[in-house]
């Protein structure tokens, strides 16, 4: 095992133009993302902000839910649950879209997935910059637990990576995963903590907390950013497990499946 | 000098053809319990061969006889059967109709990316970058998406790229079949060149005389088996033979 791992570190390193290119071409994806159209990075933002003030509405007026700074409350939840949507749901045909770069090279497959992973992360950097803004506006102040935040952080990317290696690995073999993953999207949506109180949510569904890796995610990074909280340590272990595990899923699904890729595709 | 640049062992392709191709879950689900109809069809038949450094390397053969499998097969992006082997010393990149590029990048894009997949530095790139652009003749289109290109305008591109990034074995899979006459002759020059530099090259084409004139050794495929293997010529005149009668 030692010695597989080592020989995996030279062959990855050995090549020393590998983390310029993995860096190029998240820039590369990025730029495609953004600025395709002229809005370019304001996308980024219309799509959340759109769905606050929809669900603000909805929730907040209408149903008169009572969050304290409910806006801030919904942005932290969405911003978390579609960057990871969008990461896996993008990332599900990532195979036959950057066809190009694996077929006719020989480029490894999981660089296109890394690169693709990071143009995801600078998006939402982004995104958390203007979250901070709208803290700061909204009276949150910024304390020491911040510095926690990038464990919440680190645990969503491998989440988001594992179960893209997953789905896009799957639809090699079965081309509905796009809509199947849809659905089950559709209803992580209401499963998760984003609209209503984490607090009531636990309580009513305590096997969500664990079952749900978003749910813990977002609950975590609301203890953090917004209460002055530390995280609840022990959930945060379990989900990074979990996601870990979920990685190592993937990451033998593409062993196994993605040599066939071109065949199947 | 005899290094190897390719080695095959007992190479062989297989692949299922079913009636109905049942490629969605929802079909797999309904299709459970009735049985599918799978045809095996052999497109490589256990191929064994070795090709030197630096050698020119032809596959000829009819329609539908296996070569550009075997080409896919030799460049990696088809895995053998069980059994086969595959052994390549190098990077190679494979060519043929305006592949290895992303419709949705600029052609300075994929220069960066298609140089830098074959092992090329960004600064080395960045020096060669203009050689690379003048050679493919686009040097009006450098930031136009190469989706709005000709097919040629594509093909002159990879074969730039490929020729400037310098892949140690490059599979040509009919890229004589498009590009003008006065590109054909250059992308021949560049061949030319490009053989003291000791690369590999392995050329698939129905072109006999460009087989004929850059290969010395040659093979001709018949139903996925190896009909012939050596000298070029002695395999054109089976070629030619088999298709007379």
């Amino acid at each position: 095992m030692a010695l597989s791992t080592s020989k995996f570190y030279t062959s990855w390193f050995k090549e020393n133009n590998r983390v310029e290119r993995i860096w190029m071409m998240a820039k590369i994806e990025f730029k495609l993302r953004y600025y395709g159209n002229k809005l370019g990075l304001m996308w980024a933002l219309i799509k959340p902000i759109s769905q606050i003030a929809m669900y603000y509405v909805v929730f907040q007026i209408l149903m008169s839910q009572r969050v304290e700074n409910y806006v801030i409350y919904l942005f932290v939840g969405l911003l978390l649950w579609q960057f990871f949507t969008e990461t896996t749901s993008g990332m599900v045909k990532i195979l036959k879209t950057k066809k190009y770069l694996y077929e006719y090279t020989n480029m490894h497959k999981l660089e296109i997935y890394i690169s693709s992973l990071i143009s995801s992360v600078i998006g939402l950097g982004f995104n958390l910059l203007i979250f901070l803004a709208g803290a700061l506006l909204s009276g949150i102040w910024p304390t020491y637990h911040y510095v926690y935040l990038i464990f919440i952080l680190i645990n969503l990317f491998i989440l988001s990576f594992g179960v893209s290696l997953i789905l896009s690995n799957l639809y090699l073999l079965f081309k509905d995963i796009l809509q199947i993953w849809g659905i089950i999207v559709g209803f992580g949506f209401f499963l998760s903590p984003i609209l209503y109180r984490g607090d009531l949510f636990s309580k009513k569904l305590p096997a969500l907390d664990y079952l749900n890796p978003i749910a813990g995610i977002i609950n975590n990074a609301r203890n953090i950013l917004m209460f002055g909280q530390n995280p609840n340590w022990e959930l945060l272990a379990f989900d990074i497990v979990y996601a870990l595990i979920i990685l190592l899923i993937g990451l033998l699904i593409l062993k196994k499946v993605s040599p066939r890729a071109s065949e199947l595709l | 000098m005899n290094q190897k640049s390719l080695i095959l062992k007992n190479v062989s392709k297989t692949f299922r053809i079913s009636d109905k191709k049942v490629d969605t879950l929802k079909g797999r689900l309904f299709n459970l319990f009735s049985n599918e109809n799978f045809k095996e069809f052999k497109a490589v038949d256990n191929i064994n061969l070795e090709i030197t450094k630096g050698e020119n390397f032809g596959i000829i053969g009819r329609n539908g006889s296996g070569k550009s499998t075997l080409v896919k097969l030799m460049s990696g992006a088809f895995v053998p059967d069980e059994g086969g082997q595959i052994i390549k010393n190098g990077t190679s990149m494979l060519l043929n109709l305006g592949v290895g590029m992303s419709h949705e990048l600029t052609a300075r894009e994929n220069v960066y990316v298609s140089g830098s997949a074959l092992g090329l530095k960004i600064k080395e790139i960045d020096n060669i970058f203009n050689e690379i652009i003048a050679f493919a003749e686009l040097e009006e289109f450098v930031d136009s998406k190469i989706k709005y290109f000709s097919s040629g305008m594509i093909q002159r591109l990879s074969f730039a790229i490929a020729i400037n990034a310098g892949a140690d074995i490059m599979f040509l899979d009919e890229v004589f079949a498009v590009g003008d006459a006065k590109f054909k002759k250059k992308a021949i020059e560049v061949m030319e060149k490009s053989w003291i530099d000791g690369r590999t090259i392995i050329m698939v084409s129905h072109s006999l005389s460009n087989i004929e004139q850059y290969c010395k050794r040659a093979i001709y495929l018949k139903k996925g088996k190896i009909a012939f293997l050596g000298d070029a010529k002695e395999a054109i005149k089976l070629y030619k033979e088999d298709n007379k009668s």
